[in-house]
């Protein structure tokens, strides 16, 4: 029984690991100082306020809720044919479009950015809200695909089968009978495709000249001093995607549980 | 559309909309990239044409080589601390009862759904001159002067690594719990010491795991640019930073597209060579 619990322990020091420096950044960002130290000699909200007062900031965090809030239903629904479509094609080259459609989730996003702000150039879209959010929605599809595609293997085909010969149509047959089996799969796409969007840093910093999104704004300020503003911004983003995160969370116990009961 | 038969080629019309989004934004760019990486460039004018001169000039200028090494040794570092870091999460996840089980799991995912760019930041509050370590080391009187944590290849690798940790415990996750408890259990009821049945049984038969996650940590840190950016500063130039360089800064399209092609043949090796190992183990 020795192997147990080393395990344990470095179970343990890992999550410190990934967690610790998060708690940290919480920390500082609520200091009351004009500079990032160790601990910080007295505490406040004064950098919130600053970063809800500057101008750069605001608009910066606007864009980027307004850029996610574009891709993300729009990748859903991209996505989620694209699933439906793989799903129930033929299977042959099914394996290969598979890997063709998340190939963006693993081919280095600095290689397509280059790529995209090429063709945005040639077609004089550059630094235009429309080129960020193509090139965000391709960063974000190939997570929706595999949600998706995972969740449409728990689709029971024989309910299918009997609203069909009752006369649905392909559109109720998906939102009676397939939409409802698959809802899990479309939320958790959904928040993965907007934290990818909301995240994305390279495909931005090559499209957008102008067009500041967030993480765009936190390098940028960071360039110049690590300044508390980019702890408070960062703390906020934090909190933001660790209530998405308990969004995904809770719907998969609910998955589980639902799992049980059947 | 959606016969419920399978093989119906009616069911790829849904696939247009992605078709339309990849093409413009994935597939032309792609192709650009390698149209761009054989044009000439004299004096900041590009010329299409069919060239080998790029290639030449990358791995000749004794500058992009030794990037693309040095990206090459930051991405192995990573690789290593992923495996050695997420073998035991994944084996103690497996051991555990399902609470303790989903405690991990969650805090395991959820650095996945946190920015990097906010985990970067993290980071450099942590390993800063005036950081929480430095600070700390200094209040207790164990080192007088700052230590060099960040702007190095260890900053760098460290933020890295958690950044795409998770990446390799999950594949290791997946395979242990696809192993048969019986085949450990008769193991040891034949006289196997646990860490005999540990090494000889579970290791072996978890290694498929081991090396999808293994190749997975290595290609995505070798395409990562904003980490080396924040955590190495311009002291650690990695081969997405030269790219980024090239394009950006001095307009040298095709030279950048060259270099990212470089980028990719390389990445391309280290997925063949994963997968002909995946192979060789049956």
């Amino acid at each position: 029984m020795k192997l147990p619990s080393l395990t344990l322990i470095a179970t343990l020091f890992i999550l410190v690991f990934l967690t610790a420096p998060l708690f940290i950044l919480i920390v500082q960002s609520f200091t009351a100082e004009a500079h990032l130290r160790f601990p910080p000699e007295s505490f406040g909200t004064r950098w919130y306020g600053y970063i809800f007062q500057s101008e750069p900031w605001r608009e910066a965090g606007l864009r980027s809720l307004l850029v996610a809030g574009i891709v993300a239903p729009g990748a859903l629904v991209i996505g989620t044919m694209a699933a439906l479509g793989l799903d129930r094609g033929p299977g042959f080259g099914r394996n290969g479009l598979y890997a063709l459609l998340i190939a963006p989730m693993v081919l280095p996003h600095l290689v397509l950015a280059l790529g995209m702000l090429h063709v945005a150039l040639s077609m004089g879209l550059e630094d235009t809200l429309l080129a960020i959010v193509l090139g965000h929605l391709t960063i974000a599809v190939p997570y929706v695909v595999v949600t998706v595609g995972a969740s449409l293997q728990s689709v029971d085909r024989m309910q299918e089968e009997a609203a069909r010969s009752l006369g649905a149509n392909d559109w109720n047959v998906f939102r009676h009978v397939i939409f409802p089996a698959i809802r899990p799969g479309v939320l958790g796409g959904a928040i993965f495709a907007f934290i990818a969007s909301f995240d994305e840093f390279i495909v931005t910093f090559f499209l957008a000249t102008f067009q500041n999104t967030l993480p765009l704004q936190i390098f940028s300020t960071l360039s110049f001093q690590v300044e508390p503003s980019i702890a408070a911004a960062s703390t906020l983003v934090l909190v933001g995607t660790a209530l998405l995160t308990a969004l995904i969370l809770t719907q998969g116990q609910v998955v589980a549980s639902g799992k049980i009961v059947k | 559309m959606l016969g419920s038969e399978d093989g119906s080629w009616k069911a790829w019309l849904l696939l247009l909309p992605v078709a339309a989004v990849y093409a413009a934004t994935f597939v032309v760019p792609l192709g650009l990239i390698f149209g761009l990486s054989l044009a000439e460039f004299d004096a900041g004018v590009v010329t299409p044409g069919f060239d080998l001169s790029n290639y030449e000039a990358a791995l000749t200028d004794g500058l992009t080589l030794p990037i693309l090494w040095r990206t090459v040794e930051l991405a192995a570092m990573v690789t290593i601390g992923a495996a050695v870091m997420g073998y035991p999460v994944a084996l103690q996840m497996r051991r555990s009862g399902p609470v303790l089980r989903t405690v991990i799991l969650a805090l395991i995912v959820a650095p996945l759904l946190t920015s990097v760019i906010v985990r970067n930041v993290a980071w450099l509050l942590v390993l800063g001159r005036t950081g929480f370590i430095n600070e700390t080391l200094m209040a207790t009187g164990l080192i007088s002067r700052p230590l060099p944590l960040m702007y190095n290849n260890f900053g760098v690798a460290l933020a890295t690594l958690h950044v795409y940790l998770t990446f390799a415990a999950l594949p290791i996750y997946a395979a242990l719990v696809s192993i048969d408890r019986r085949i450990e259990e008769s193991a040891a009821s034949l006289g196997a010491s646990p860490s005999a049945v540990f090494w000889r049984v579970t290791f072996p038969l978890s290694r498929s795991g081991l090396i999808a996650g293994c190749s997975l940590v290595f290609i995505l840190s070798m395409g990562l640019y904003l980490t080396p950016a924040i955590m190495g500063g311009s002291f650690v130039v990695t081969t997405p930073m030269l790219i980024t360089d090239l394009a950006r800064n001095q307009y040298n399209w095709p030279l950048a597209s060259a270099v990212s092609v470089l980028l990719l043949l390389a990445i391309g090796l280290i997925l063949m060579a994963t997968m002909s190992l995946q192979r060789r183990r049956g």
